[in-house]
């Protein structure tokens, strides 16, 4: 029995099927139903997807998670990018402090969602005792309404998860720069390769790879971001600052509109499966290199 | 190299302003909230703000303990946990050894389906969960909760094992079964000694994904005594107001400070991990 494969994969795929497969059905069930979390029966319509479309909050909510993936991204992006290359080449003319620089980046992503929030709120502070207004007023600037602003408030929603996110994207730069190969380095370097060069034909073709990869998780994580955002802004002010993840729970657990809730967790399922699809034509990629 | 000797102090210096620059600003946050969590209610309001708080009300921290059960919530974020870990790793060494050590039908794509589950957001997945558990009157389970905590880290842990457990050479295999080895004494003194880096990096990832985990016990406990630390926060965020900064502070910095501590020692290991994850991933 043992000599197949089956008896050993079975727990994963008991546990994967009741956890995953189960609630996914159930979820594209509900979306079809005006289901609501206060009476039981429920009848079968399209009524919650006719109005999700048509609901005035919709569009707003989508350019706010638009705006909030997309900055976050490239920004953690470029910040991973640039502190992993600034430890990289630390180390490699052997400075000391290298290991503080990537351990105080790192300790970010040890730290709850929900504190990183309850962090930057306290950062964000809008009276005159907040220590970045207060910095702020010592060059004449601000007060700053950091979150109770509508516009502001997804900046600074925007600019905590950037800061969070930072991390996770540095350490995969830092793998991926740890294996450009020393000797073409030093090849372009004998030919004559300025700084700018090297970076653009060697050090940047060679990570190219991990860099994607990179994009990808970053991008279906913070699509994903519930936790952070609710305890900085709990989604305000208004909606200024409700991405999907967090709108899918107020609409249930808030309003009590499963049906609606339940279709917009479809739509956050069928972006989280398209970027898996595209993860894995570059995962493909890579694999035939 | 043929950089002249003073470029190369430039470089120097240009580095270790960048370096300030970084750790200030990953830092701060962190310092800025020790700092409030040490000042008295006056103090945070005091314009201009004290970075080093002068009356150092090391007593916010008793009073917290005093108002909030945190040493409760970080218990229960430990054994979520460490359940977790162990319940995962008892399910994703099996797994990714079959799936390496194996020949089967449809291998490639049971790889992918498994890969999908990791991209699927946990509120998406915990809504139905929460009706069914409700319907069956099993909010509260912890060990219901660890089952969905494990769930959600199972496939990455099981790509990475199967990932690490493909570059064992096949001939170990091999070795073990001329000795009169059977399958599961293969895995078990054979493939898991050798795994053993690989299985730290995995313990790593999970159990830092695991404790900031917090969508799954947000809606699947209600029951203040069994929060882990995540949840607890947020709790004792709802029940502070602007006067009472300095406690919120105080209850965040406990919740944090176990783990930056381990991160600290561990850091090394920890960016081993990642790393070899990332280039192998």
């Amino acid at each position: 029995m043992w000599d197949t494969p089956y008896p050993w994969l079975i727990p994963l795929l008991l546990v994967l099927a009741a956890v995953f497969l189960y609630p996914i059905l159930q979820i594209v069930r509900l979306s079809f139903t005006d289901a609501n979390m206060i009476q039981v029966g429920y009848d079968y319509t399209l009524e919650s997807y006719l109005r999700m479309f048509t609901l005035p909050g919709f569009l707003p909510m989508i350019g706010t998670t638009a705006f909030f993936v997309f900055f976050s991204v490239v920004f953690q992006l470029f910040a991973g990018f640039i502190v992993a290359l600034l430890i990289v080449q630390g180390e490699k003319m052997n400075l000391r402090g290298t290991v503080v620089v990537r351990t105080s980046v790192l300790v970010a992503w040890a730290i709850p969602g929900v504190v990183i929030g309850v962090i930057w709120g306290m950062l964000y502070n809008e009276t005159d005792a907040g220590i970045i207004n207060y910095a702020l007023s010592t060059i004449g600037l601000g007060p700053v309404s950091f979150l109770s602003d509508p516009t502001m408030a997804l900046l600074s929603v925007t600019l905590a998860n950037i800061w969070r996110g930072t991390a996770f994207s540095m350490i995969l730069m830092y793998a991926g720069l740890k294996t450009v190969s020393k000797d073409v380095l030093e090849a372009a370097v004998i030919d004559g390769a300025s700084a700018l060069q090297r970076m653009k034909n060697v050090i940047l073709p060679a990570i190219a790879p991990i860099i994607l990869v990179n994009l990808i998780i970053i991008s279906i994580d913070t699509f994903n971001t519930f936790d952070m955002v609710m305890a900085l802004t709990g989604g305000g002010p208004g909606n200024s600052t409700e991405v999907i993840a967090l709108s899918i729970y107020t609409a249930i657990f808030r309003e009590f509109n499963l049906g609606e809730g339940a279709a917009t967790a479809v739509v956050l399922l069928v972006v989280n499966v398209v970027m898996t699809l595209v993860y894995l034509k570059v995962l493909g990629r890579r694999g035939e290199e | 190299m043929m950089v002249g000797a003073k470029k190369q102090r430039w470089i120097k210096v240009g580095l270790y302003i960048s370096y300030v620059l970084v750790v200030l600003s990953f830092l701060f946050p962190l310092l800025w909230v020790l700092s409030l969590s040490l000042q008295t209610r006056f103090e945070v309001l005091q314009v201009p703000p004290s970075i080093i708080p002068t009356s150092f009300a090391i007593g916010n921290y008793r009073e917290v303990l005093d108002s909030a059960p945190v040493l409760q919530y970080l218990w229960n974020s430990f054994r979520i946990v460490a359940s977790t870990v162990v319940l995962t790793l008892l399910i994703a060494i099996p797994a990714a050894f079959a799936l390496s050590r194996y020949r089967m039908k449809f291998k490639s794509q049971l790889m992918v389906a498994v890969l999908m589950t990791q991209m699927i957001s946990a509120v998406v997945i915990t809504i139905p969960l929460y009706r069914l558990f409700a319907s069956w009157g099993l909010l509260n389970q912890l060990w219901l909760v660890v089952l969905v905590y494990v769930a959600v880290v199972l496939p990455f842990t099981t790509w990475f094992l199967k990932n690490y457990i493909d570059t064992v050479p096949v001939d170990m295999d091999e070795a073990a079964i001329i000795d009169g080895c059977n399958k599961w004494q293969m895995l078990s003194r054979v493939l898991f000694p050798v795994s053993i880096p690989g299985i730290v990096s995995v313990v790593i990832i999970v159990a830092v994904q695991s404790w900031s985990q917090f969508v799954i016990p947000f809606i699947l406990i209600d029951d203040a005594s069994l929060y882990p630390v995540s949840v607890g926060v947020v709790n004792l965020q709802s029940t502070q107001t602007q006067i009472t900064t300095h406690l919120l502070a105080a209850g965040s910095i406990m919740s944090i400070i176990p783990v930056v501590i381990l991160f600290v020692l561990l850091q090394r290991y920890i960016v081993g991990a990642l790393t070899s994850g990332a280039v192998k991933g």
